[in-house]
């Protein structure tokens, strides 16, 4: 890639701490190329994921989407709001998006604009971490993958100040995604994000307590590389109140992101009680923008009920919180709740995230929003939820 | 009212009897139709309705009244008095430092969703005016210490509205609905005016409408099937509270509390843990999303902290942020007697979770707000 020409790359693990925050969710755009420049077009044509421009149904306008496996994705061409001029508007053709947004070297310059040393990755536009599951084509949904975890992989080399984290394949066998993840690290991803019960969301691929997926456990381990979850990790739709046809846009997301934290509040007693922490006491698990005032809740009921039924005699040895503050760590971004309670939920366990450039980030004025959530908050716990934590958890320091 | 121990517990359930049914309704019209306990060849009895058996752990729920939490009661002779017998729960009650409890049922649904799944509305009619009738003439005539609170058909409307007048007119203090009623047979999204009037009906006869935790199973994570008996109960109890958050969420953006602000909604067996957390966020997003800008006269803290309550019985987390919940909308209880309850026990429960918390405030999060809301 040109533009990664002459990047400064230090090879270092170390990483230097010059402002004070570290996103541990951020989203990183793919530039409109990043497929096309790296599947082989004989293989796969029309299906390789790319900007094409198409007629908006309701205007009129000649707009830009993005095509996967031949299928306009849903939405705007980039999710980046917080990088808009106007902060309610999505990008509708290519050139509008700004180059903060997908470049990796002009958007180092965003960040520190916005007192920000590094950030943890995720996708952006049109990916998911299972988009490519959709296909049902497991040798598709392989060199979608690769392109992706090469194309992000290849933002690290641009700055180690970006962490990138992988995203697997859900409908090939379990070999495949540890070649994947092994190809992954080697390019220098340093987590891996996926599903939060890979057999809920996806048709034909095993639940998250299937021994399928003991070896992946396995493999992240020895790997030292977290398991991130993000927003309802894929489970959105299926923990919630079927929603209401009459909802306008804004009521629709407003409940269908408003009631994000019932999955890891759901998901994380899943792990807690199948016995992974405890097989596995060295793999790491991080929840993305679910916010973290809820995991209060986890914490006390699970303990509870492991009190109440006697869980130690059912093969979970470890107390849930005991589990928790040894392998799993949370985000804030606005709450005023998670930090009341941060001693309970365990200061060596709360992450801080910016979210951008999606809507609700705190970009640009992320000082600002953490002097405010954090005020009263001693030096020393702050510094810990703003980057010490973070730099831990993905092997930084 | 006579409080002796300081504590109105807001969420228990009352296990019905064989003869709930049995006795109430017409055997020459519904036959084998009628709820009724039945036997198996190995002699292990269970609940069966309208002919398919109930899904209860066993044929009672009792868990917290026997020796091991893990183990279901099979026959009804093994069942606890103190789960079923009126006077026999007030001494339970006195030995757990309990002065008030307010019901729920238990074959009827925890959240009394039972009913709603039967195809036939007269016959969902039937069984529904059976329980409230027994609960009045079993429980309420026992000691005004325990607190009715109706079930309802959920369809036709009107069956709903009238049984609710008529079980207020009985002596019901609370009215239990179920969160999801769309799962249980084919009526129209709860959201829809359609059910105007019943909430209209809650708010003009003061009776709380009363969701508890479990009476949705299709938004819950279902326990994996690796997992044993024990480990799936303890995972379905930790799901139950975590699904109240969706419908929470729901309920503040339906418009629902706008239309009727005097309505009181109690989210039983809720816990407190991610209550502060989920009246700050609904904010958040609220704001985030320009929802201000489609007539909304509150946020969704407000229309909270004016009409909803989330009950706690165990944990620390919700009273230490009592001041984002707010103090008024907090109610204790103990659960009596699902596994999870802390009989007999409580005390010890409150006085950890209330350390160090200003005594009038404790007042109102242990029966004040209790007293108030159901008029105790």
């Amino acid at each position: 890639m040109l533009a990664l020409e002459g990047a400064r790359s230090s090879g270092a693990l170390i990483m230097e701490i010059k402002h004070g925050m570290f996103s541990c969710d951020s989203h990183a755009q793919l530039d409109r190329y990043a497929f096309t420049s790296r599947m082989s077009e004989a293989k796969w044509g029309d299906r390789i994921p790319q900007v094409v421009e198409v007629e908006d149904k309701g205007s009129g306008e000649l707009v830009h989407k993005w095509r996967v496996d031949g299928k306009i994705s849903f939405g705007g061409v980039v999710n980046c709001p917080a990088v808009m001029h106007d902060r309610r508007y999505y990008p509708k053709r290519w050139e509008e998006v700004p180059l903060k947004a997908y470049d990796p070297l002009e958007r180092l310059e965003a960040l520190d604009e916005d007192g920000v040393d590094g950030e943890v990755l995720f996708p952006n536009t049109p990916v998911q971490n299972f988009s490519f599951a959709g296909s049902r084509d497991p040798d598709y949904e392989i060199a979608c993958v690769e392109a992706y975890n090469d194309a992000l992989g290849d933002w690290r080399r641009a700055s180690d100040r970006y962490v990138p984290l992988a995203i697997i394949p859900y409908i090939n066998p379990i070999e495949k995604v540890l070649e994947q993840v092994r190809r992954a690290v080697d390019h220098g991803h340093r987590g891996i994000t996926m599903l939060a019960d890979p057999g809920v969301s996806i048709k034909g691929s095993q639940p998250l307590n299937d021994p399928f997926w003991e070896p992946l456990w396995a493999t992240c381990q020895e790997l030292d590389i977290p398991i991130n979850w993000h927003g309802s990790a894929g489970m959105a739709s299926e923990l919630s109140v079927p929603d209401w046809e009459k909802y306008t846009t804004r009521q629709h997301h407003t409940v269908s992101t408003g009631r994000l934290a019932a999955t890891p509040a759901q998901m994380i007693p899943n792990l807690m009680l199948s016995g992974i922490l405890d097989r596995y006491p060295r793999l790491n698990w991080a929840c993305a923008e679910t916010g973290m005032g809820w995991m209060a809740y986890v914490l006390e009921a699970c303990d509870h009920e492991w009190e109440r039924h006697h869980l130690w005699t059912e093969g979970i040895l470890t107390r849930p919180s005991e589990a928790f503050r040894r392998q799993i760590y949370v985000d804030f971004w606005f709450e005023r709740s998670g930090i009341e309670l941060r001693h309970f939920i365990g200061i060596d366990n709360i992450m801080w995230e910016s979210d951008y450039p999606h809507i609700t980030s705190t970009y640009p004025r992320s000082k600002e929003a953490v002097q405010r959530t954090t005020a009263g908050v001693p030096e020393d716990e702050k510094k810990k939820m703003l980057y010490q934590n973070a730099l831990r958890l993905y092997n930084l320091s | 009212m006579n409080l002796k121990y300081g504590l109105i517990s807001v969420d228990d359930h009352v296990q019905e009897t064989p003869d709930v049914w049995t006795s109430r309704l017409s055997k020459s019209k519904w036959g084998d139709r009628i709820p009724h306990v039945e036997s198996d060849s190995n002699g292990a009895e269970r609940w069966v309705v309208d002919g398919k058996p109930v899904d209860l752990p066993g044929v009672a729920i009792a868990h917290a009244a026997l020796s091991d939490r893990g183990c279901n009661t099979g026959r009804w002779d093994e069942v606890p008095e103190s789960v079923y017998v009126p006077a026999e729960r007030l001494k339970a009650m006195d030995a757990d430092g309990v002065d008030y409890s307010v019901l729920y049922p238990s074959v009827a649904g925890t959240g009394g969703e039972m009913f709603g799944r039967l195809a036939d509305p007269e016959l969902e009619l039937a069984c529904v005016q059976a329980y409230n009738d027994w609960l009045i003439d079993e429980w309420a005539a026992a000691s005004d210490r325990f607190v009715p609170q109706c079930i309802v058909p959920i369809s036709p409307i009107e069956a709903t509205v009238a049984e609710i007048r008529r079980a207020v007119g009985l002596g019901h203090r609370g009215v239990i609905y179920p969160a999801n009623p769309m799962e249980l047979r084919e009526v129209p999204h709860v959201n829809e005016p359609d059910y105007d009037p019943v909430w209209s009906t809650c708010e003009e006869l003061g009776v709380p409408l009363c969701i508890h935790a479990g009476s949705s199973t299709s938004i819950q994570v279902s326990a994996p099937s690796a997992f044993s008996p024990r480990l799936a109960a303890a995972f379905s109890s930790i799901t139950r509270q975590a699904s109240q958050i969706s419908v929470l969420v729901h309920l503040l953006i339906s418009r629902i509390l706008l239309r009727h602000p005097n309505l009181k909604v109690v989210f039983g067996e809720s816990s407190l843990g991610w209550g502060a957390y989920q009246v700050e966020f609904a904010d958040q997003q609220f704001n985030e999303d320009g929802l201000y800008l489609e007539g909304y006269d509150l946020k969704p803290s407000e229309m909270f902290r004016r009409q909803c309550y989330l009950t706690g019985w165990y944990g620390t987390a919700g009273v230490q942020t009592r001041g984002i919940i707010g103090i008024e909308n907090i109610l204790w209880s103990t659960s009596f007697p699902l596994a999870t309850s802390s009989w007999p026990t409580t005390r010890q429960y409150v006085e950890r979770a209330f350390e160090g918390v200003p005594e009038d405030e404790k007042n109102l999060m242990l029966w004040g707000n209790a007293a108030k809301l159901y008029k105790v």
